[in-house]
């Protein structure tokens, strides 16, 4: 469908959306079935001459982020409900109006301290990597990049295959909540790092594998302190072919190692919250065509943030994050060398964010956020949402951004 | 050092201001059909969170919300630990994870009675002064 036509229909949809607020419930053979979903529409500007972000012409002022989903759900018994949900999303060159399932699930909590779920799962991990999609459900306008990395969120999101789940409650040692997920990741391919290997003449028909891990948070007796640990393995397989030297050569991407784990804190009180991560990501593949060029990359991403919101007003939350991430790797792919330093602008991006989330009802909010990065992540290996062929003249290592952002959910 | 006190000023701010928040008095009502005539903090919680279906004595319970007011924030406050708008985030990041539904919520004592009397199962909360016909009061320990 033509572009500027499905725009259309979102900007539409975005319009409409109250008149849609009604329409959540209706009930079929006695069973009740609820329908809910939200639209978002954004617009980022970098300015006259800067670095172009998250794969849109943002130098130019970009409307090119707009997200929606819609979802359906029944509780068939009092322990068992199943649910489905469709997404969509055009970020600059990302998503590019590819519906996906974001999720079907069958869940079944037989008790409070153990239940089941099966399907295409949202994975628990962190505070935010299941609901990195709702932005009506965040303070910012953008997530913290260093550790929810809109443009790779494909990596995370969900897996096809099963949790299991469960709380229990030590007297006095407040609650644990326990998550442990198996299944098969299976990336779009319209996601960040598809087109980041694009740009480096591989094009990938496929890229997945088995992931598995888990999450155990706590929240404390403390009232408002929440603390957790996340972690994940997956062994990754992607499979194209060269677009060039020589074009139609089968090109292979093989993970040694792929291991996440991530440690995370919140403290909410009252009109105030708190929230910090640290993740620490490596990643060992061997890629290429085994009869031509056999290379081996160990990569290591370290990032994390700190960030806080205060709702003033009824209507009116303010927010800040710093965010920082680095990248760094070693390879025998001949002749590749990369900077000495994390200094290097080419190895890391720093983000100072401000926030002001105006909600105009329960339905629909507007964001105004300012951006404020130094350095533009590691082009070669993990960008931190910067990307060479939105950059051909190359990329400067400061970039300032405003993003504005504004999006209904029923 | 900036964001430090920055941090810090929330912070006090923050606890200052939920000191003013006191919990009103509240009555917790549930449908005839629900054996208990108490419950404990913990299972309240459990149900309004989702965690739970069923209290202790095996009753099925389906929790039902007032869509604001005193008694809904100090309902909210005192037995889920959340401010409405955190409580309405938890909801809303359930539902949009296939995780959780959208409770029932109504807009005043009169309704939330009328509801709980003729749903089977159905436990919410009023204010301290509101009529509870038709409907039994638990006991929260």
């Amino acid at each position: 469908m033509h572009l500027r036509l499905k725009q259309l229909i979102w900007i539409a949809a975005i319009c409409a959306t109250p008149l849609a607020l009604q329409a959540q419930q209706f009930s079929v053979d006695g069973h009740s079935f609820q329908v809910h979903g939200y639209v978002s529409q954004g617009f980022v500007d970098t300015g006259s001459g800067g670095n172009n972000w998250l794969t849109m012409n943002t130098s130019d002022g970009s409307l090119a982020m707009t997200e929606g989903a819609v979802n359906i759900s029944t509780q068939i018994t009092d322990k068992f409900r199943v649910g489905a949900q469709v997404y969509d999303r055009d970020f600059g060159q990302l998503g590019k109006w590819h519906p996906q399932l974001d999720w079907a699930v069958a869940d079944y909590r037989f008790t409070s301290w153990f239940g089941v779920r099966a399907g295409k799962v949202k994975t628990t991990f962190g505070l935010y990597n299941d609901v990195q999609d709702m932005n009506f459900l965040a303070t910012p306008a953008l997530l913290p990049q260093s550790i929810y990395p809109t443009d790779l969120r494909d990596g995370m999101l969900a897996h096809l295959g099963g949790d299991v789940y469960g709380k229990v409650s030590p007297k006095h040692l407040g609650t644990f909540s326990y998550t442990g997920f198996v299944g098969e990741r299976r990336d779009g391919l319209y996601g960040g790092y598809i087109y980041l290997e694009q740009g480096s003449g591989i094009d990938f028909t496929s890229f997945g594998g088995l992931q598995y891990g888990g999450d155990l948070r706590w929240y404390t007796p403390l009232k408002g302190l929440l603390v957790g640990y996340s972690g994940m393995n997956q062994h990754i397989l992607g499979t194209g072919t060269f677009s060039q030297f020589p074009p139609g050569v089968v090109f292979t991407q093989q993970s040694t190692k792929n291991q996440t784990n991530q440690f995370y804190a919140q403290y909410a009180v009252g009109k105030f919250r708190v929230d910090s991560e640290y993740r620490h990501y490596v990643y060992n593949v061997n890629l290429g065509n085994p009869q031509i060029l056999w290379v081996f990359y160990d990569t290591t991403v370290p990032g994390w943030y700190l960030a806080g919101a205060y709702r003033v007003a009824k209507r009116l939350e303010l927010g800040s994050y710093y965010s920082r991430m680095w990248a760094g790797y070693t390879t025998d792919y001949p002749g590749d060398v990369q900077p000495s330093t994390v200094s290097s602008p080419d190895r890391h991006c720093y983000d100072k964010v401000a926030t002001a989330r105006v909600d105009l009802n329960r339905y629909w909010n507007v964001k105004v956020e300012g951006h404020f990065m130094d350095g533009y992540g590691n082009t070669e290996v993990y960008p931190g949402g910067f990307y060479p062929q939105q950059n051909p003249q190359g990329l400067k290592p400061k970039t300032n951004a405003l993003v504005i952002r504004t999006g209904f959910n029923f | 050092m900036k964001l430090l006190r920055f941090f810090l000023l929330a912070t006090a701010l923050a606890v200052f201001g939920s000191l003013e928040a006191r919990a009103g008095d509240i009555k917790v009502i549930a449908n005839p059909s629900v054996g208990a005539s108490t419950v404990s903090a913990d299972d309240l919680k459990g149900v309004f969170l989702q965690e739970k279906s069923s209290l202790s004595d095996g009753s099925h319970v389906a929790p039902v919300l007032l869509k604001g007011g005193a008694a809904h924030e100090a309902f909210v406050k005192q037995y889920l630990g959340k401010t409405d708008d955190a409580l309405q985030t938890y909801y809303r990041s359930l539902v949009f994870t296939g995780k959780g539904s959208m409770p029932k919520m109504l807009g005043s004592d009169a309704e939330m009675v009328a509801y709980v009397a003729k749903t089977k199962g159905a436990i919410g909360y009023v204010s301290a002064g509101a009529s509870v016909e038709g409907v039994k009061t638990l006991e929260v320990n």
